[in-house]
């Protein structure tokens, strides 16, 4: 039997929750249709999440099906994102898909590129010093300092895959114009997996302490707050504490979904909720970075 | 004479590929294994960061913090940038721990926990490696 696991029309870190509950229905052994065919725009964060949901997919049965989005804009961007690139060793794609190249146009910062081993993530923070400053610099207004903060924070943000997943993930960075909240532009770094999680990733060494009130929120809120980490090393747990106090400096936002939860280190100007739990489950850990267009002196944004 | 090292040159010979970042932890503990090798354990250390790109708190803490724990008396840091010195401060802060730095005009500072920072110094100008100069900063003599 073939279920279908609908793809929302704007796929983004705010209808992933509809996407994980389609996709929570699923049991083991049926075969997951993704279907994306009316989807009309999607995230950094729809993307890697979908390339997660299709890797779970895989290891519980059949190799799952994907409908590519029937748009040929669309199509078109997925595939100069390099989500078809990646998409194809774990789907049967169905549809038109454009052999185009993968994109080198400002937006892309960093086209979607798995992250399994610690030579991915170096290559990851080369490239992206190599696409980001300018944009750092020139259109968000941040220091050109900041470019190197934001290789870290990028840097941190996979090594959590390659240190705590056991399997492997994607990240993908682009800067867009973010209408939704700012009406300025913003530099997003998606980073999904399909693996462990954070609850599982720290049972061992934190369920004790937390007792009953141990879950997915619990251990993200261990993580993201209290810095700890599974390792007993005292230099652990450096990661998630440095891309906040990154993020804080700039204004920036940082989510974390894992499990049935999420966790949200909310800046001023966005209204999401800080800890969510009872979400529907969906395998592994999805973060998500926002850095704003600094706002000039004078109070407006740069243009 | 005080052990130098060069930590873009380690690096080249730690892992494979041409990098020029310090990230993840498995590069940070090739990077510090080989820097013990040569390394008296209670040593006083230069380490030059020259040509080191981005440095991220991972390798923070798997190289400074570690040496400064286990390793070595006092570890001198050169040549950083201030996106290094964003990376290493708060990694040795937290762990109570602090190493010195010379700033490019050559005056020596404590960066990390500012508690042990100064007993740093005062061991450097004891054993006339560095000395105070009449505004009552200090600049190494050697090295």
């Amino acid at each position: 039997m073939t279920r279908l696991v609908e793809v929302p029309t704007s796929f983004d870190d705010r209808s992933f929750d509809q996407f994980a509950a389609a996709y929570a229905q699923a049991t083991d052994g049926e075969r997951l249709l993704f279907d994306a065919h009316a989807a009309e725009w999607a995230s950094p964060y729809g993307l890697v999440g979908l390339l997660a949901a299709g890797e779970a997919a895989a290891r519980k049965g059949e190799r799952p099906l994907l409908t590519a989005p029937a748009n040929p804009d669309v199509v078109s961007y997925w595939a100069r994102a390099g989500f078809f690139r990646e998409a194809g060793d774990l789907f049967e794609v169905h549809g038109k898909v454009p052999k185009s190249k993968v994109a080198t146009e400002s937006e892309v910062l960093l086209p979607v590129t798995p992250v399994r081993a610690a030579e991915d993530v170096h290559a990851v923070v080369s490239t992206i010093q190599q696409r980001a400053s300018a944009i750092l610099s020139s259109e968000l207004g941040l220091d050109p300092k900041a470019t190197m903060g934001f290789a870290m924070a990028l840097s941190e943000s996979c090594q959590n895959i390659v240190e705590h997943a056991g399997t492997g993930g994607w990240v993908a960075v682009q800067a867009y114009n973010w209408r939704r909240k700012l009406a300025r532009r913003v530099v997003v770094i998606a980073v999904a997996d399909a693996g462990v999680g954070f609850r599982h990733s720290l049972e061992s060494t934190q369920a004790k302490r937390f007792g009953e009130r141990w879950g997915d929120a619990a251990a993200l809120e261990a993580a993201l707050v209290q810095g700890v980490s599974r390792f007993r090393d005292p230099g652990r747990g450096q990661g998630l504490a440095g891309i906040r106090r990154y993020l804080a400096r700039w204004e920036g936002k940082v989510a974390i979904r894992s499990g049935t939860a999420r966790i949200a280190i909310v800046p001023r100007w966005d209204d999401d909720v800080p800890l969510k739990d009872g979400l529907p489950e969906f395998p592994g850990s999805q973060v998500l970075l926002i850095i704003p267009e600094q706002e000039s002196e004078k109070g407006s944004s740069k243009q | 004479m005080i052990p130098q090292i060069m930590v873009h040159a380690i690096l080249q010979k730690s892992v494979a590929g041409f990098y020029t970042d310090l990230v993840t932890r498995p590069t940070g503990r090739a990077v510090r294994e080989n820097i013990e090798r040569d390394l008296p354990p209670g040593t006083i250390a230069v380490m030059d960061f020259t040509g080191v790109g981005c440095l991220d708190y991972s390798c923070a803490d798997e190289i400074v913090a570690k040496l400064v724990r286990d390793k070595v008396k006092v570890l001198l840091l050169r040549g950083l940038t201030d996106a290094h010195r964003e990376a290493i401060e708060p990694v040795l802060a937290g762990a109570g721990l602090a190493v010195l730095c010379e700033r490019a005009d050559g005056i020596l500072e404590g960066l990390g926990a500012s508690e042990p920072a100064p007993a740093l110094l005062d061991e450097l100008v004891e054993l006339r490696l560095a000395a105070r100069n009449p505004g009552g900063t200090i600049r190494l003599t050697a090295a």
